[in-house]
């Protein structure tokens, strides 16, 4: 080779080289922008949340209301209003980030635990619970859990077949799911269907919570989550073929269950309190990787605040769209979700034969 | 790097047995891998050489027969461990689509890393090196998804370098390549042990190129040792009939075999 042609192979690669490095700066600069905007709109959100419906308060009335003097109007939305917005936002959180874990562990994008039929595994034990021992109402997110488990060993054994194919657990997924659903539905009708109980966790009716759910809520949550970030790392691993992630020393079979474990707890618990929601878990994380990427370091954190505003969203438009009529949220959810999912699936690749 | 010719057997393989249900795929296997040396586990498709390196990689595990690293029973040392003093290059790899080679190189760095710590000074210092080394420096800020074949599989090689270990497995290192990047990943694996002393274990399907890369070569056959030795004492005629079935004409070029392979 010449001198001539080795210089011109040095500019070509400096060239491309500028270009990498321009591209990552691009993704990195969207990424830090959507996580500004996202936080932006969720806080936007909330403040209207609080301010949508019969009641109106301004801002620096509520402001006052709240840290400086009683107002009455400012205390019954306090009560009334603060409870519902916090359980979207947590279970809305909980439901995306255990969307992002399914999805890493089970190496499967269309992996969301309402179509796959953890949450409403976990409501059914809730209904059951809530129907014949209400003594233990205090321990529901427990048996929630439970079933959740329940749901999840059901999917992953019964799809197993020398390997994981990610349309099997989809399709096991979509039969474990309506199971689960029918006998929630038929434990509904046989209780007269006003058990109001029952129908809230059928229905993910959060219309009338109270801080005392968000009590029963919030433990659970934040553990599940920090718990999320704490493994992000290990998530990231999980994208390497298993033998692969073997040779650098993590023990995936351990891992792929611990992470389960808490995608399980994230769903389950959020489904105890807010009912089953389905799509949730898949639509927030695949805009998410739009956004910021497939680094579980970003994707975690911002599915958390994608996954509050996604779910206090469709709730605010639930309680106007129809006012004084409500819709549920969940409800919004997949009518909202349903086309999005037949998107992703006609999209992909992949799942598509 | 000097090699001790009465050092220790970097792995030893002793008395291994296999089978998946009834089916025996390895019967009392034994052998050795030399300390900084080449060595090449070769055979016919269905000889066990997939099953040994599973075995000898802690991706399968014998209820017969013992493999140590060492002298340590691998049995004993939990993957993280392994992960230490081992490195595997596997066939078939994935990764995320997004994912940088900088940052795919850096999970090499795992097994060294304690829970909730973030990047040492040392891990920076490997990563740079294993790219340097494997020539994708110039990649660094490029999704891996957007390499060709070849530059790949030097991102794969480079995460198991900043592994930072002696003993480097490759499951079949140019399968999926051209000639070219194949002779390229060979160049990488010799260059690997000549200047670092690395020892290498890998097993691979073409005969020639086993011969020529490696100092020592290990023939299976039915889940046997064949044989075991330099390529110049055990490539012949006969020996690679009994490997493969099949009658080759070996010659000499250069003071190195070669079999005529058509």
């Amino acid at each position: 080779m010449n001198h001539k042609e080795n210089t011109e192979l040095s500019q070509n690669i400096s060239e491309e080289f500028s270009q990498d490095m321009s591209r990552k700066k691009k993704k990195q600069a969207r990424a830090a922008l959507s996580f500004i905007v996202m936080a932006v709109l969720l806080v936007g959100l909330f403040f209207a949340a609080v301010n949508i419906g019969s009641l109106k308060v301004s801002f620096s009335e509520l402001l006052r209301g709240l840290f400086v003097e009683r107002i009455d109007n400012v205390a019954t939305i306090w009560d009334l209003r603060f409870p519902r917005i916090i359980i979207s936002m947590l279970a809305g959180a909980a439901i995306a980030v255990s969307g992002v874990l399914f999805q890493a562990v089970l190496k499967n994008p269309l992996a969301d635990p309402g179509i796959i039929g953890i949450s409403s595994g976990a409501s059914f034990v809730a209904v059951l619970i809530t129907a014949f021992a209400p003594t233990l109402f205090f321990f529901t997110p427990l048996f929630a859990f439970l079933g959740g488990v329940l749901a999840f060993f059901l999917v992953y054994s019964l799809s197993w077949k020398g390997g994981l194919s990610p349309l099997r657990i989809i399709l096991v997924g979509v039969a474990v799911n309506a199971m689960f659903t029918g006998l929630s539905s038929a434990l509904n009708s046989m209780s007269g269907g006003n058990m109001s109980g029952v129908a809230s966790i059928v229905n993910g009716n959060i219309t009338m919570k109270t801080w005392d759910d968000v009590q029963t809520l919030v433990p659970y949550v934040v553990v599940g989550l920090v718990l999320a970030l704490v493994f992000c790392g290990t998530c990231n691993l999980l994208s390497l073929e298993d033998k692969t992630a073997r040779s650098l020393g993590v023990n995936v079979n351990t891992m792929r269950i611990v992470i389960s474990l808490i995608a399980v707890l994230l769903a389950s618990i959020s489904t105890a309190v807010a009912g089953a929601i389905s799509f949730l878990g898949l639509i927030v994380p695949h805009i998410g990787r739009i956004l910021v990427g497939s680094d579980h370091r970003a994707l975690i954190p911002f599915s958390m605040l994608f996954g509050a505003f996604t779910f206090l969203l469709a709730d605010t438009i639930g309680r106007t769209i129809a006012a004084p009529y409500e819709v549920p949220a969940s409800i919004i959810m997949s009518v909202v979700g349903g086309p999005f999912f037949i998107i992703l699936l006609r999209r992909s690749k992949k799942y598509a034969n | 790097m000097q090699i001790n010719e009465n050092a220790k057997p970097a792995m030893e393989v002793r008395g291994l047995s296999f089978a998946y249900g009834k089916n025996k795929v390895l019967k009392d296997v034994s052998l050795k891998i030399e300390e900084g040396k080449i060595t090449t586990i070769m055979g016919a498709n269905g000889c066990g050489k997939s099953t040994l390196f599973s075995l000898m990689t802690k991706n399968l595990y014998a209820r017969k027969g013992k493999i140590f690293l060492r002298g340590k029973n691998i049995q004993n040392l939990n993957l993280k461990e392994f992960a230490k003093q081992v490195s595997i290059v596997q066939q078939y790899n994935t990764s995320s689509d997004d994912i940088t080679v900088e940052r795919l190189v850096a999970f090499g760095r795992t097994p060294h890393r304690k829970p909730m710590q973030g990047k040492s000074e040392e891990d920076e210092r490997l990563v740079e090196w294993a790219m340097e080394v494997t020539g994708i420096l110039e990649y660094r800020d490029r999704e891996v998804s957007r390499l060709s074949g070849g530059q790949r599989q030097r991102v794969w090689i480079a995460m198991a370098l900043a592994q930072n270990t002696k003993i480097l497995f490759l499951d079949e290192p140019t399968t999926y390549l051209d000639i070219r990047y194949q002779i390229e990943i060979l160049e990488l694996v010799r260059k690997l042990n000549n200047e670092f002393g690395i020892t290498i274990i890998m097993v691979l399907h073409d005969i020639n190129q086993a011969i020529y890369f490696s100092h020592q070569v290990i023939g299976l056959k039915d889940g046997l040792v064949e044989f075991q030795g330099s390529p110049e004492e055990v490539i012949d005629r006969q020996s690679i009939h009994s490997l493969y079935g099949i009658e080759l004409d070996v010659t000499q070029i250069d003071g190195k075999k070669f079999v005529l392979t058509v």
